[in-house]
């Protein structure tokens, strides 16, 4: 825009000048031959001659001492009686001899007509290039508005595209040719991008479940080759080994497999579910090992409190949380489980430990204390409530680590219409 | 007992039935769908052991064909699958436990213990193992008459014992058995211990010989040899 203004001011600029040239030489030529008329007539009469004045013209002869001079062009201007104002005159001076006698003449052309053709030439092309100015903006603004739309949406659409998603990545179709190769390209690109993460996806959630049997036959067999006796403690103690290793493959597999499954929504179906009746039968069967560690108990529940999602899931979230809290607490610690409105939290002993909030979430992350754990709990965790939005914080306070999952009300029958 | 084991993985199928083995039954195992048809169609079996996912149909079809013959059928599903709704629809069919697999052996012989109790006394039975008597129905145990003061648990235990005596039974076969699958959350089986001591106190106190052993930390047996 200010480019196009500055090439248009210079422009005038120059076309000004161009125009004032192209006048001043034609008035220059004009006045070459006055002077040769006015020449002749002088030479004609052998004296000055009193010059009739013609048409926006003077002429002023006046005899001089010295000899001739050049011709000398210039712009002058000349004030006009009538109308009280300066005129911009050209004017021709030259001095003529005739009789020995030496004349100077002048010949002076006014402007006046000439200038006020340039001023509205200039005038009337300002006005047709502002006005094929404005036409070009909107013109183009509004095609701009067609053209570019289609291509904004589909960069819109790249911003917010998820492989992981289940909608089509459809893009809008463009009647200009290079968008619509455009989209063309992305929508192969991402749907070979999406083919490529199914497939690997696909490959790791068969190779899981794959896993499982030859696991089967590994502890099969080990737990068969306990029976046989007559084995020394270190032969024992190898077996037990591998046993237990075996064991916990296993639970990792399995636990994959869930993660895996909640990514792919695969338990779609939504019910009515009690945080405090999950707690409670938890608590239940968790009883012996609770006591053993001599962990106090303490539960704060509002009644009545009902979540929609699905039962398994919920059963799930909480599980790991309490299993977590009682497997990081301290033996004699406090284990504090609560059901709020819109929330509920549980916290267990322990002493502070520095760790990043973010790494706490992550996938086989573990503190040091229990190398037993899988550091798959709070992952789950993290995934099951991503997927009904509710939100899950860590906060150290009073020597309580504790959990809070926030469950907007509605959330879970909102889900529902979505999964669907 | 006639039992059917129907399983595809060759290996796992013999395990079970070494493990079995010296119970008293009569094991059959069949590798694939069709041959499992075959065997169901021809013979009447007290009990099954059945996988989901076979070379040929789902096993879901095969516990539907066995029910139809016999009601008093014991079924036991052992699928790599931990799907619930699997899980859901084969005890709705009628199978008695789902044990999804890896399981302990150990887990599956009490599982086939207390089908086989249910099959030939019609759940009216006395366990009697030397001096140890046991009623599964009414959870109470006796030695020499004198009836023992048992927890839930301890009780439990027992059983689990008796139904696997002579085996080594590991701590975490033990665990899983008697408190479900939330004990990964224990860093250490240590709980566990103080039921056996209590248990084995109670035996003895009663005049039961000490058939508890402990295997090397490993776990234990209940060796009546």
């Amino acid at each position: 825009m200010s480019i196009s203004l500055f090439i248009y001011l210079f422009g005038v600029i120059a076309f000004y000048y161009s125009l004032r040239l192209q006048v001043d030489g034609n008035v220059n030529n004009e006045m070459e031959k006055r002077k040769m008329s006015i020449i002749r007539q002088m030479e004609e009469a052998h004296s000055s001659v009193s010059q009739p004045p013609g048409r926006n013209e003077m002429v002023l002869v006046r005899p001089v001492e010295k000899g001739r001079t050049a011709d000398r062009f210039a712009d002058t201007l000349i004030y006009n009686k009538e109308e009280q104002r300066y005129q911009l005159f050209r004017q021709l001076g030259f001095t003529e001899t005739v009789n020995h006698q030496s004349f100077q003449v002048q010949i002076f052309k006014s402007l006046e007509e000439t200038d006020s053709l340039i001023v509205s030439i200039i005038m009337t092309m300002t006005v047709l290039v502002i006005l094929l100015i404005l036409t070009l903006l909107i013109v183009n603004r509004y095609s701009s508005r067609m053209v570019w739309g289609a291509f904004y949406e589909t960069i819109e659409k790249i911003n917010r595209y998820d492989v992981n998603s289940h909608e089509d990545f459809a893009l809008q179709d463009s009647d200009v040719k290079e968008f619509s190769d455009l989209n063309r390209v992305l929508h192969a690109m991402t749907e070979r991008l999406k083919n490529d993460y199914l497939n690997l996806k696909e490959y790791t959630e068969n190779a899981s479940h794959e896993i499982q049997t030859p696991l089967a036959i590994i502890n099969s067999k080990l737990e068969l080759l306990l029976q046989s006796g007559e084995m020394s403690e270190k032969q024992y103690k190898a077996l037990a080994d591998a046993y237990e290793a075996s064991i916990r493959l296993s639970k990792y597999n399995s636990t994959l497999i869930l993660l895996a499954k909640i990514e792919n929504k695969q338990f779609p179906e939504s019910k009515v579910v009690s945080p405090e009746a999950i707690l409670k039968g938890l608590l239940e069967s968790l009883d012996d090992l609770i006591r053993s560690k001599k962990i106090e108990v303490v539960k704060k529940f509002v009644p009545d409190i009902t979540v929609m999602m699905n039962p398994y899931l919920a059963e799930m979230l909480i599980v790991n949380l309490v299993k977590n809290a009682v497997r990081h607490n301290v033996k004699g610690g406090k284990l504090l489980v609560e059901v709020g409105e819109n929330f509920f939290r549980i916290s267990n002993s322990g002493s502070e430990i520095s760790v990043d909030e973010n790494l706490l979430f992550k996938r086989f992350y573990k503190s040091t204390s229990s190398p037993e754990s899988l550091g798959l709990g709070l992952a789950i965790v993290q995934k099951i409530c991503a997927l009904y939005g509710f939100e899950v914080n860590y906060q150290f306070r009073d020597q309580l680590h504790s959990m809070t999952v926030t469950f907007k009300n509605g959330v879970g029958t909102a889900l529902n219409s979505e999964i669907s | 007992m006639k039992i059917l084991i129907i399983e595809d993985e060759k290996t796992l199928s013999d395990a079970i039935v070494e493990y079995l083995d010296g119970e008293g039954h009569l094991c059959e195992v069949v590798y694939n769908f069709e041959e499992a048809i075959e065997k169901i169609e021809l013979y009447e079996y007290d009990c099954m052991v059945v996988d989901i996912n076979l070379p040929g149909g789902s096993g879901l079809d095969l516990i539907r064909l066995v029910k139809k013959k016999s009601i008093a059928v014991g079924i036991i599903i052992v699928s790599a699958r931990n799907s619930l709704d699997n899980r859901i629809e084969g005890l709705e069919i009628g199978a008695d436990h789902y044990l999804t697999k890896p399981f302990h052996l150990a887990e599956l012989n009490a599982h086939l213990k207390s089908i086989h109790r249910r099959i030939s006394f019609n759940g009216n039975n006395e366990l009697v193992l030397n001096e140890i008597k046991l009623i599964p129905d009414e959870h109470r145990a006796f030695v020499l008459d004198q009836e023992l003061v048992l927890t839930k648990k301890e009780y439990e235990l027992l059983l689990f014992f008796i139904s696997n005596k002579n085996k080594v039974i590991t701590k975490a076969g033990l665990a899983e058995h008697l408190w479900g699958d939330h004990m990964d959350a224990a860093d250490s089986y240590d709980f566990i211990y103080t039921h056996i001591k209590n248990l084995r106190r109670e035996l003895l106190k009663k005049g039961c010989k000490d058939y508890i052993k402990t295997i090397y930390g490993l776990g234990y047996k209940f060796d009546l040899t």
